[in-house]
């Protein structure tokens, strides 16, 4: 996916992911087997990845960014579109909905499930994978609306695909309000 | 509002006195004028009806707008492009997808969702089919799902009969529903793990692109039961994905595919589909071909967009939306429209859009109009495809015009 040698690996790390994904979809799972383990994927990954990350280390080894979206990103203001976590999100900002980075606003719900990017931090110069869980319930909030794609695919590769709504069982309806950029590991 | 002290937007002060002279002044003229059409017959009284749409013509066309701001208000629109005027609307609620019968454009199918109390409320996934002079619903069937997600033209199929629809389900298993377009009813649902969209071939048929770099290629048998091949890979998405809104032809199954960095691989779609091997719309307009995502800082010219290109069938004509940019900006929008002899695969011409556009459409028949829009404003542009050139502007037609749909395409 990403031509450095660390890339490489997060390619493969994206990779696995997806791949277990859809293998878990082609084993003919029930609906809500499916949703279960997709949730559980994504769920599982903040339990293994160790945050914050040491700003000394980063300083150590910086990597340098890997897209031309992070080569320009900014890391001090979460309302605009080239905000470092915000490399592949298509839709509105929460932060311009009431909500907060990883917060939905009130009367929607966050989405269990979601797709994951890549992005590169231009503060501590790592790169982290990020949930982009959407906040369903309400229609479309449109304050500050973004269309990144790093490292989106077309939607028969799932979980890097930034058009398909994720707001399978919140419990709310599946209607659209705003998307979120969940810091849930370090990419490399 | 006390009238001597009012005060106007350039301050001057308006008197009691003034105002009575320009009254005075206006009913004198509204005198004259009454006694002027006094001669003029008097008006008959009206009885209210409804228009009914004169039999489409090539140039009758169907514009989805997904109104991004409030989606549940999608819509889509019949339009005029020769006079570039309003013909009519139809809801398409919710990341609504079209198809229209290949033949005669006689009916059209909006595959929508909508919620029993706006936002909240039991789902309704829809397929409604309209009588396409009249705009009224002969058919409005619920569906088990429907997939939500920004609409692609292949999220929604048609078979070259018109007898399946096909729909696209994402939940989040993937499958596709075959729709009975006589009975209105889901015949079966095939599951396409690991794959996803519906591209119709043949009157019985469909492919989807697959998440492992294949096509999935399935037959609807006599009996309703279904059977499934696969192809061997033949790109990799992660480097160098295929878009989904490449062209392709229910009559004869064939498909071009185009990928991220301007590959094209034409493929005859099938039970047992084959894919050449691929030509580069770059090294066609005699540039080097662009790199894939292990060079992502190379800028260079390049597909992108949303309905990203469009085919002439008779020409053998492929209009592709292109801009410059580096890798992962295929949704940027067209800065120019460039297009190819699908049999030579050489760029025929270039042609500079107004403003870059996410859309790109064509008629089919012997005299094309061409389409896009700016997604700023909502303005439609009907285009001639020789040239470029403006022919009409339909001034903030709509929110998010996302797709185009015409007579006899596909």
């Amino acid at each position: 996916m990403l031509p450095s040698e660390t890339a490489t690996k997060q390619g493969s790390l994206l990779d696995r992911l997806t791949e277990t994904v859809l293998r878990r979809i082609a084993g003919h799972s029930s609906r809500r087997d499916v949703i279960t383990r997709i949730g559980g994927a994504v769920a599982a990954a903040p339990a293994f990845m160790l945050l914050p990350v040491s700003r000394a280390d980063a300083a150590s080894a910086k990597p340098k960014a890997m897209t031309p979206f992070g080569s320009k990103a900014q890391a001090k203001d979460e309302n605009a579109c080239d905000y470092w976590r915000y490399c592949a999100i298509d839709g509105n900002l929460c932060t311009s909905c009431g909500g907060g980075v990883h917060s939905c606003p009130p009367g929607t719900a966050p989405s269990p499930t979601s797709w994951i990017g890549s992005c590169y931090n231009p503060q501590d110069g790592n790169s982290y994978m990020i949930a982009y869980r959407d906040c369903c319930g309400q229609d479309s909030c449109n304050e500050v609306t973004c269309l990144n794609t790093d490292g989106d695919q077309p939607s028969y590769r799932p979980m890097a695909n930034n058009d398909i709504i994720w707001c399978f069982g919140t419990g709310t309806s599946e209607m659209y309000n705003c998307s979120t950029a969940a810091v849930i590991g370090k990419a490399s | 509002m006390t009238l001597p002290n009012s005060r106007n937007s350039a301050g001057r002060r308006v008197t009691r006195a003034a105002m009575l002279c320009s009254l005075a002044s206006g009913l004198a003229l509204l005198a004259g004028a009454t006694s002027g059409r006094a001669e003029e017959p008097v008006l008959q009284t009206e009885q209210s009806d409804t228009v009914k749409l004169a039999p489409w013509s090539a140039h009758t066309i169907l514009v989805v707008d997904a109104v991004y701001q409030h989606n549940k208000d999608g819509r889509t629109y019949i339009v005029d492009g020769d006079k570039g005027r309003l013909l009519g609307m139809v809801q398409a609620a919710y990341n609504a997808n079209v198809v229209m019968t290949a033949d005669d454009a006689s009916k059209f199918y909006v595959g929508e969702t909508t919620w029993e109390r706006g936002n909240r409320g039991e789902r309704n996934d829809l397929l409604a089919e309209y009588d396409s002079s009249t705009l009224r619903i002969i058919a409005d069937e619920k569906l088990p799902s429907r997939a939500l997600v920004t609409p692609k033209r292949n999220d929604l199929a048609i078979s070259a009969d018109g007898s399946y629809v096909y729909v696209y389900q994402m939940s989040p298993s993937n499958a596709v529903e075959v729709v009975d377009t006589k009975t209105h009813k889901v015949a079966q649902t095939v599951d396409i793990p690991g794959c996803a969209l519906a591209y119709s071939w043949g009157n019985s048929g469909f492919s989807s692109l697959c998440a492992d770099g294949t096509l999935a290629n399935v037959s609807l048998g006599a009996d309703g039961k279904s059977s499934m091949t696969h192809t061997a890979a033949f790109f990799e998405p992660d480097h160098d994905g295929i878009f989904e809104q490449s062209p392709s032809v229910t009559k004869d199954g064939k498909a071009w595919f185009i990928s991220y960095t301007g590959k094209v691989y034409e493929a005859k779609l099938g039970a047992d589909s084959t894919v050449a091997k691929p030509w580069s719309l770059q090294e066609g307009a005699g540039l080097k071909a662009a790199p894939d995502s292990s060079k992502p800082f190379e800028v260079t010219w390049r597909p992108g967009g949303w309905q990203m290109a469009a085919l002439h069938k008779s020409t053998h004509e492929l209009y592709v939306l292109m801009h410059k940019g580096t890798f992962w900006t295929h949704k940027d929008g067209g800065t120019e429209v460039w297009v190819y002899d699908t049999e030579t695969h050489k760029r025929l011409r270039r042609m500079p859009l107004p403003v870059a556009s996410p859309m790109v459409g064509v008629t089919q028949d012997d005299k094309p109009l061409m389409f896009a829009t700016d997604e700023d404003t909502g303005d439609f542009f009907i285009l001639d495809p020789k040239t470029g050139k403006q022919l009409r502007k339909m001034k903030a037609l709509g929110g998010s015009l996302i797709f185009t749909l015409a007579p006899g395409e596909g």
